[in-house]
This record gives C-alpha cells, structure tokens and sequence, in this order.
C-alpha cells in the first residue's frame, strides 16, 4: 500500500490531522513566546518583529504554516461529514456515557470551534500583518508595538480576542491529547499524563494570548 | 410496578419510524429489561397485532445479539451491564424509558429494534484471524506467552460484538470493536506474523463498510457493556503506524 | 433396518488411526466440485466449516443468528479438557476416556469416545495457534484446573468465557474461509427442512428469516450442527433461539433420534424468581472448587445463612460423598440438591435453592484471590438477584443445561440417513447418559475440527450422487411442505401465545420428565402433550406475515416442533425403566438413594425411528459393547 493511501483511511486522516494539528501547536507556543516580548517594552517587540520578516525563510515558513492549517482543515473537516454520513438517521434521545468517557464540550464542539478560529485567523492576520504600517523610529522597522496598542485601546476588541483564545482553549483542550491518541502514542502508562500535558497547555496558551489584549488594554 | 415504553417502531429498512408509546403493567424488581420487553409482546400477540421485533438469545450478556439505545444511551444506564442483564429494579414505578435501535448507516434497521450487524463480519475477514489451517499446530506448550500478556489479550478478546460502541459513537465509527481484534492478535506471538497485514486490511474494511472515523472521545468504552478500553484504539492506530514503515 | 455404528476393528487405541488410514479420500482438485452444507455455526458447525473450507470444499454455511458468532457455544463459561498431562498429575488419553465413559454411566460407544480423547490433545495446539488467550501460569506455560469432579487438572479455560473464546477462534477461521470463497455464509436463515434425493441428503430448504422468503440449496452432503434440546423445557440455560427443529425435521426425514430422555440437570444455576422469568442463568461449575454446599439441618429454617451456626448446617454433599465432596458430577450433585428441597430444607422465597458458600474460600484464599477466579461469575449473579456473594452465600438450584442425547450417529457421525451427519451437541454420541464438566467444548471442536474432515472425505469419495439442481422435485415436496406448515400457523389465528403454550409443555416437561422420572408421571405427560398440541393447533395467535422478519412465527414453529418432541422425550424416558447418569426413575435405585442401572436390560443406545405425529415411534437397538472398561456402579463416595 502506497503511504498516500495509506494517510487517507479513516487512521490514516487522523494521522494527519494530529501531525498538522501538533506542528500548528508548536508554532502557537512559538508565537506566544515571541508575542509576550511585548510585555518587555515596544523597542524589543518591534525588533523581534523586524527581525522575523526580514528572515529570508519567513516565505517558506508562512507558506508551509498555510499548507499545514489547509490541510488539518481539510482532513479534519472530512472526517467530521464522514461521521455525519456514517449515522443518517438521528437518535430522538441521546445522553452522554460519563464514565470514563472523554467527551467534553471541548470534543463536541472541536469542528465549530474550527470554524471560529479559522474566522478568526482571517481578521487576525487582517488586522496585524496586513493592517496600517507605521513606521518606527528606527529605518525600516515597523512599530507593531503602536498598531497592537491601537487595536486593544477598543474594549470590544479585546473581549473579541478574549473569547476567541477561550474558543482556542477550547479546541486544543481535546486537540492536543487527541492528537497523541491518534498517532497511537497514548500508551497505557502515559495516558494521564497526556491528558493532562494536553489540557495545561490549552490553558498556558489560551491564558497567554488572552493575557495580551487585557495588558495591553490596561496598562498601556 | 407499570412502566411506560416509547419504542422504536419501523416495519422495514424503507418504511417510515417513529416512537410509540406502550405501557408494560405488572413489571416485577426481579424481571429482566428482555422480560418486561416479552411481557409488551405477549400481550400484542394475545390480541393478535404485531409484536415489537428485536433479537435476543443468551440473555446472560455473552452472544451479543441484543442491544438497543435506553433512554439515549446503548445498553441503558448502568456500566458494563448489557441491556439483557438489566434488570427493573433499576427502575420506579411510572417511569417512561425510550427504546431506539442501533442508527449507523452500516447497520441497516431491518424492523423495529433489530439492525444488521454483518458489516463486523466484513471486518473480521479481512484480517481478524491468524492463518492457520486445521491440523499441524505445533504443542500448545511450545508458545509461551506471559500471563499478563495473556490476560491483557483476553481483555480485549472478550468483546461480545454487540455494536454498543458503534451506536455510542457520534461518528457511527467502529473503531473500537476493530481495534479490540487487532489488539488481542497483536499481543500474541501466534498474531504477530500477519500484524501489519491484518491492520491495515481491517482498516479498511472498517471504512469501506460505511462507518465514521474516530473522534477520540471514549463514549465507546464508557458504553462498552465489556469494558474494552480505549487503548486498544491507540494500540491499533500504533500497529497501523508501524505497518506504514513495515511496508516500506 | 439394523443400526451399524461402523465401529473400526482392531485395539481401541488403534482404531482411529487404522479408520482413517482405510477411509477414502478425495483429492485437493476435486474438492471444490462437492458442496458441503452445514447448518449452524457453534463450536461443532463453525470449525467443521473452517476444516473443510480450508481442505478446499465448496462449504455452505447457515445460521440463525445475524452472526455465526452469536452461536450458543459463546456462553460456556468453565473450559475444555484435554488429555494434555501438562500438570503431570496422571493424566492420560485413556483416563480421559475412562472418566468420560464412567461419566456418561456406561451408555456410549467405547470407540467414540477413545477417539475424542485422542483428539482433545490436538484441540487444545489449534486452538492455541488461532490465538485463543487461554489462561496462564506466570512461567508463560497454559495454566489448567480440575473441574466437574475430574480427579486431574486437565481443564483449559479463558477466564469464565471459554466458550466464548474458542468459538471465536473458530468463527475467525470460518471468516478467513469466507473471505477466500470457499465458505459461503448465510446468516439469518432458519433450516426447515432436509431434502432426500434417492434416499441421500441432498439438501435443506431453509427460511430467509428477514425476507420470510424459503430457500432451496443443494450439496452432495449436509451436516447438521444445530444443538440440543434443551430448550423444550421452556426454561433452560439454554439460549432463547437453540432449538430442536433442525433435529426434529431431520429425524421426521428418517434420521433417528437416540436416548432423548438424556438430559442434563446443571446443579449451579441462578433459582427461578417468577413466573415472567424467560430463562436460567448457568453459574459455571468451576464455582464447586471452592464454593461448599449446604442448606439447614432443619426443615423449614427460613434464617439468613449469617444466623445459621456451623452446627446447624448440612453441608450435605461433603457428608455424602466424602472422596468427591463439593465436586460430585452434575447428576449426583442436582438430584441431591432436589432431595434436599424435597425435604423442605431448601432455602430462599421459593424454598427451591441450596446455598454455595464462599466464606471459606474467601477467609483461606482471600478476597483478591476469589474475586480473580469467579469475580465475573459472582458480578454476574449480583446483577441478577442483587445480592453480593462476597458476603452472603449464593443461591443455587438445579436446570436444564445439556442435552446428551440426539440423533443417532455411526462412528462416521453419519445419522441413519445417507449423507446427513450429524455433529457436536446435536448428536447422541459420546456422553452417553451424563456428560462430564468442560466436555461439551471438546466434543464439538472435536466433531467439527478433527472428525469430519476425515469421515466427510470418505463419504463423499465412496458414494455416487447423481447430478441435482434444486429444481429436482424433491425440493419441491420439501418446500411445499414447509410452506403449508408456515400458512397452518398463521391461519390459526387464536388466543394463546406461542410462549404460554411453551411454558406450559415445559412445566409438564420439568414436573414429569425432569431431574426424577416415575412411570406414572411419563404417562401422564405422554397424555397431556397431545392435548397441548392440539390446543396449539387450534388456539395459538401469530400475528404479522411471512414476508418478512417475524420472531413469533419462528418461535411458534419451535413451539410447534417442541409439542411433538417432547412426546418422544417422554417416551424415552418411559421406556428405559433404570436410572443411570442423568435420566433417574425412582422405580430403579439404591437402597441408599443413588442411581441404579440395569446393565442387562439398557446397555444399548435407544434409536427411535418417526412413524407420524402422534404414532408411536419404532424403536430400534444398538447394543454397547464394552470390551475395555468393564461397567461398574458408580460411585463418588
């Protein structure tokens, strides 16, 4: 069996699903990094962001985040119509097992809460990286600092952002452990430590993007 | 004790369904949820109309025939007890249950409560086996397998394929009940030859048998009146893993 | 016609070998050219269909079920013995044979049974290499334990679900035959009929059980692997759709049906709580290893078991039977359980139940220690009676659990019609009146895995069969006949259900033609039975149509096949006037109360041959001929 093939069973997907879920993972918590360097002053944020676009595999990088996210979308988005496929005729009652069971609010809404973010990712990259260039004093160098205070003096803006990075919290809370079941490397031993891995970094990211527009709001 | 029913009815496949409301009078603690189900029946039957169908048959939750969604949950509300082995003592007097069929596109409802479940025998041939003919088996003795291996493999064997899990699953997926096959094979010595074949066959067997995929959220092993766990699904999606770089 | 069981010549331990060695074969590239049917797909049904399909026959495979795996096999709990010898502790092949024929009282074939020991040992390897987790010690070796009385561990077992696990051993490899197309699977098809082509079986018309459409299919051969009979009782621990009828059509075909009126008593099952009661549940017997049974000394005392000192407690096996105790055979156990309630010292409500105690055990053992040996079995129990066995004794009483008789069969497992064999529980053979503990697996694996091939082979080789379609007229006599059988019973229309009048004849059944038999009482049921039928013929109610999945119909027509069996049953049982194994009739017994035989008068297997509903049947001999082991009176003191 070819490995194309082979990824797009119904395990297969998932594979995918979980690689490019975990990869977008990795570079949230990389973003998150490089954003709350914000918090050590305009000029240090500004030079991060100088120094990351003027990065020649920036491209590549934006490109090949860009193929990643279309493809866990793409394969995330079939394997959900896949399960609605699979039960055409609905339950008049349903319940949820409790038990051992891992069904969350988090795992039932993982497809929605996509879709929240993927509309949300299209202001995002809007409003920040296509939105008004100011330049700063330094030759060259744009004052992100000055755009993201501007867009976070709005209260409305920041509780959008606010709740969009619950709803992030939300999708990774069952996405990262998930991710590990899928690739088969929920061993015995480890599952709880998964879980748990999986359920603090949802909310050390969630909190941390969330932590910006309120500080930014507050006290600058 | 008087229980009310809202059951599940549906001539055939094509026919419209709906739920119908019955009353099963004189219910006993002692009776068994089949029992109470006869009772409905014995009284249709008494007056000449058409009995509610479902199939049973060992009654003591091994044969894995009967299985039905109680009040929105397969095998109603106690844990790792099939609907066979509840019993309405679990129940008060004036209570309604609802009784629905399995719903999964590859368990097409045949009447009633009764759905076709051969699509698991489709994924048991494609791989849920180990090839060997009748006759030539070396001593039994000859294989040592460790016991908690052993048990380990039994814990995933005794899957009784009663569907639960399929019909649990938002995704219709038969993930569990596939991987349970692939697990046990794959702990023994006597599966291991054929471990990369078998998985990525019954995968696919799986899939083309018309169930979803799996979302990873467990309802299955909460509902699984055996208790098969979870990690036999990492344990497949592992086996199929290695068989991607197996096969290269 | 005089019966011939074809017993090879020569010493019992060669006889096999030799048998096999003179039976014909056919060879690989002829094999595909002769269809095999095979209805049923337990243990017996499953492997011979994985056997023959892997030889490279065209096997087709029928069930009632919407799975073969759904067969009634899965539910044996205990294990599988095995002349293995792994424990070291004395066992043998012929110990085996020796404990099965002194099991069975002396009422089966010397050389069937040699055989099954012989093959038990290959049983346990197949099974093994088709990934069956049998039990196992911590060295990696197969653990085993002693079981139904057996004085060596030679039993196999998975848990509490043996049954469960060799059958699907033997369901993966029928699905592997399937998958390659020599095993053709219909599943959801009740047989209802043999098809008799100049005098051979031919065929089987069979009823599409979702569609309601009958179904012809032709073979040069057909197995029956259907079952026992159990279920006429009404309440058994027998599944709700093993029955009788296959047996039953085959046997109104021509095939005789052999000492019905072996039945087995399971002493450990679940007591009956009321009347809506639809079935009894088997508490394994492996529980007899560390559980003690006992009722009060005194009649009538209704104390919990807590408030009954030691002292005022009849542990009445132990007492009886002190070299066996505890783990008595099934019919000595059963009967003594009876006679203990019959003495009002029963226990519980109904009075109709013993204790089995664990406290013992548990304080020896410990909690951990029990719980992993029986955990599932005493869950089990919780489950239905709400009450923990941890802490307050079980409540047992004996049920109908075993058939051991069937339709008659030669050493070739061939019935008296040409071409129709017959396998597994379904036959008569090898467990004579009584059946030991954990040898019900091993016939049928046996039958099915390592008999078949062999004797199936030689018939198919010696026997021409003329070319035939399923549009030979005798298919269609057969299918007209169960065509107006179906439209009898839906044209009743009456009152009664299915299931009352089911109740009905197996109350009798128990009542008269249970665990203790007497001429008057058989005589009444050969009485009352016809009145049954005949009130069933004119007053039951089957509602629906033919058409399509319908379980009262199929039910009524079991129901309909019971009404007629069980007049045979009874028959039997009014014939044969010793006791032995499970059939007990109180005119033939010990002074002390245990069974009595009568060698001189009922060595001989009694195979009855069908004159008509309602005519006596014809009886017809085969004498045992004992020439290894010499009959003695059983005795478990």
């Amino acid at each position: 069996m070819t490995s194309l093939k082979a990824l797009s069973t119904s395990v297969g997907s998932k594979f995918l699903v979980a690689l490019t879920g975990l990869s977008l993972v990795g570079f949230l918590i990389a973003h998150l990094i490089g954003n709350l360097l914000l918090l050590a002053g305009p000029d240090t944020f500004n030079a991060y962001g100088h120094a990351l676009i003027s990065n020649p595999l920036v491209i590549p990088a934006e490109f090949g985040l860009l193929g990643l996210l279309l493809l866990h979308i793409y394969k995330a988005l079939r394997h959900v119509l896949l399960g609605r496929r699979a039960r055409p005729h609905r339950y008049t009652m349903r319940q949820w097992a409790g038990g051992p069971s891992r069904k969350s609010w988090s795992s039932t809404t993982m497809a929605v809460s996509g879709v929240i973010l993927l509309i949300f990712l299209v202001t995002h990259i809007a409003t920040f990286k296509f939105g008004p260039y100011y330049p700063s004093a330094d030759e060259g160098v744009r004052d992100l600092s000055r755009l993201v205070q501007e867009v976070f003096s709005s209260p409305g803006y920041v509780v959008f952002y606010v709740v969009a990075m619950g709803i992030i919290g939300m999708h990774l809370r069952h996405g990262i452990s998930s991710a590990f079941q899928s690739l088969g490397l929920m061993t015995p031993g480890w599952t709880s430590a998964v879980l748990s891995v999986g359920l603090g970094l949802a909310v050390i990211l969630a909190g941390g993007f969330a932590l910006i527009p309120v500080w930014v709001y507050l006290f600058l | 004790m008087n229980v009310h029913l809202k059951v599940w009815r549906q001539a055939g496949p094509a026919a419209p369904g709906g739920l119908v409301d019955y009353t099963a009078t004189g219910v006993s603690a002692d009776m068994s949820f089949l029992e109470m189900l006869d009772s409905v029946n014995e009284t249709l039957i008494a007056r000449g109309e058409d009995p509610i169908a479902f199939a049973s048959d060992c009654r003591e939750g091994i044969c894995g025939t009967f299985g039905v969604m109680v009040d929105g949950r397969p095998h109603g509300p106690d844990p790792c007890t099939t609907v066979c082995q509840l019993h309405m003592r679990r129940y008060n007097d004036g209570d309604t249950i609802v009784i629905e069929p399995w719903q999964a596109r590859a368990f097409p409802l045949i009447k009633d409560l009764v759905v076709d479940r051969t699509a698991f025998d489709t994924i048991i041939q494609a791989g849920g086996y180990t090839s060997v003919n009748t006759g030539g088996a070396q001593d039994a003795n000859a294989i040592l397998i460790p016991k908690t291996v052993a048990d380990e493999a039994m814990d995933s064997a005794q899957c009784i394929g009663c569907g639960a899990c399929v019909a649990g699953c938002k995704n219709a997926s038969a993930a569990l009940f596939t991987s349970a096959k692939i697990t046990h094979l794959s702990l023994l010595p006597q599966g291991q030859m054929e471990a990369p074949t078998r998985v990525v066959a019954m995968i696919e067997a799986m899939d083309t048998s018309g169930f979803g995929g799996c979302s990873n959220e467990g309802e299955c092993e909460a509902v699984c009146p055996k208790g098969i766990s979870l990690k036999n699904i990492a344990t497949m999606n592992r086996e199929y893993r290695k068989a991607l770089f197996a096969n290269r | 016609m005089t019966l011939d069981p074809k017993i090879p010549s020569g010493p019992l331990s060669d006889k096999w070998d030799r048998h096999r060695f003179d039976s014909k074969l056919v060879s690989p590239a002829n094999r595909r050219k002769h269809t095999v049917i095979i209805v049923g797909t337990g243990l017996a049904g499953a492997s011979a269909a994985a056997s023959l399909g892997e030889l490279g026959y065209n096997v087709l495979s029928f069930c009632i079920h919407d799975s073969p795996r759904r067969a009634h096999s899965i539910a044996a709990q205990g294990g599988i013995n095995a002349a293995k010898n792994y424990q070291n502790d004395g066992d043998s092949i012929y110990r085996l044979f020796y404990d099965t024929i002194k099991g069975g009282d002396y009422r089966s074939r010397e050389a069937n049974v040699y055989r099954l020991a012989q093959t038990s040992v290959n049983i346990i390897d197949q099974c093994v290499a088709q990934g069956v987790p049998f039990a196992r010690e911590y060295g990696g070796q197969l653990d085993n334990r002693s079981f139904g009385g057996a004085q060596v561990s030679r039993t196999f077992y998975a848990r509490g679900q043996t049954g469960q696990q060799l059958l699907l051993g033997a369901y993966q490899s029928m699905m592997r035959q399937v998958a390659k197309g020599s095993v053709t699977m219909f599943a959801q098809r009740e047989m209802l009929d043999v098809v008799l082509i100049d005098g051979k079986a031919r065929g089987i018309i069979c009823r599409n059980l979702v569609t309601g459409q009958l179904e012809r299919y032709v073979a040069d051969a057909v197995c029956l692997a259907t079952g026992g009979y159990g279920t006429a009782y009404y309440l058994s621990t027998n599944a709700i759709n093993s029955n009788v009828t296959a047996a039953w059509r085959a046997h109104k075909r021509g095939a005789y049906f052999a000492n019905p009126c072996f039945t087995q008593i399971h002493p450990t099952c679940i007591p009956v709580s009321g009347d809506d009661q639809s079935k009894l549940t088997l508490m394994s017997e492996s529980l007899r290893n560390d559980g003690r049974v006992w009722v009060p000394k005194n009649a009538g005392d209704k104390r919990p078991a807590s408030e009954i000192p030691e002292a005022e407690r009849d542990y009445y096996l132990e007492r009886k039977y002190p070299s066996f105790g505890n783990l008595v055979p099934r019919d000595v156990a059963s009967r003594n359980s009876k006679a203990v309630c019959d003495e009002g010292r029963g226990v519980g409500d109904s009075g109709l139940a013993v204790f089995l105690d664990f406290q013992n055990a548990i304080d020896r053992l410990g909690h951990a220690t029990v719980a992993g040996r029986y955990g599932n079995l005493f869950d089990m129990y919780k489950k239905i009676t709400d009450e923990d066995p941890y802490t307050v004794p079980m409540r047992i009483y004996p049920a109908i659990h075993y058939t051991m008789g069937g339709l008659w069969v030669d050493y070739n497992l061939m019935s008296t019609v040409p071409g129709l064999h017959v396998l597994g529980e379904a036959n008569f053979s090898d467990h004579g009146a009584n059946r030991l503990g954990a040898s019900a697996l091993m016939q049928g694996l046996a039958d099915g895995y390592f008999v078949i091939p062999y004797t199936l082979a030689h018939y198919i080789a010696s026997t021409p069969v003329e070319k035939a379609t399923t549009d030979h007229a005798a298919f269609a006599e057969s299918e007209d006949n169960v065509q107006s059988r179906i439209d009898r019973l839906l044209s009743v229309k009456g009152s009664k259900t299915p299931r009352a009048l089911h109740r009905e004849l197996g109350h009798l059944l128990w009542d008269e033609v249970g665990m203790s038999r007497t001429e008057a009482g058989l005589k009444r049921a050969l009485a009352r039975i016809p009145e049954l039928r005949e009130e069933f013929w004119q007053n039951v109610s089957v509602p629906g149509d033919a058409n399509n999945l319908n379980k009262n119909l199929e039910y009524a027509g079991r129901v309909a096949d019971y009404l007629e069996f069980g007049e045979l049953l009874a028959l039997d049982a009014l014939h044969r006037t010793e006791s032995c194994g499970g059939h007990f009739r109180e005119e033939s017994q010990t002074p002390d109360g245990e069974a009595k035989r009568d060698d001189d008068h009922f060595a001989y297997a009694a195979a009855w041959e069908f004159q008509g509903v309602g005519k006596t049947h014809e009886l017809h001999k085969e004498q045992f001929v004992f020439e290894n082991v010499k009959p003695t009176q059983r005795s478990y003191k």
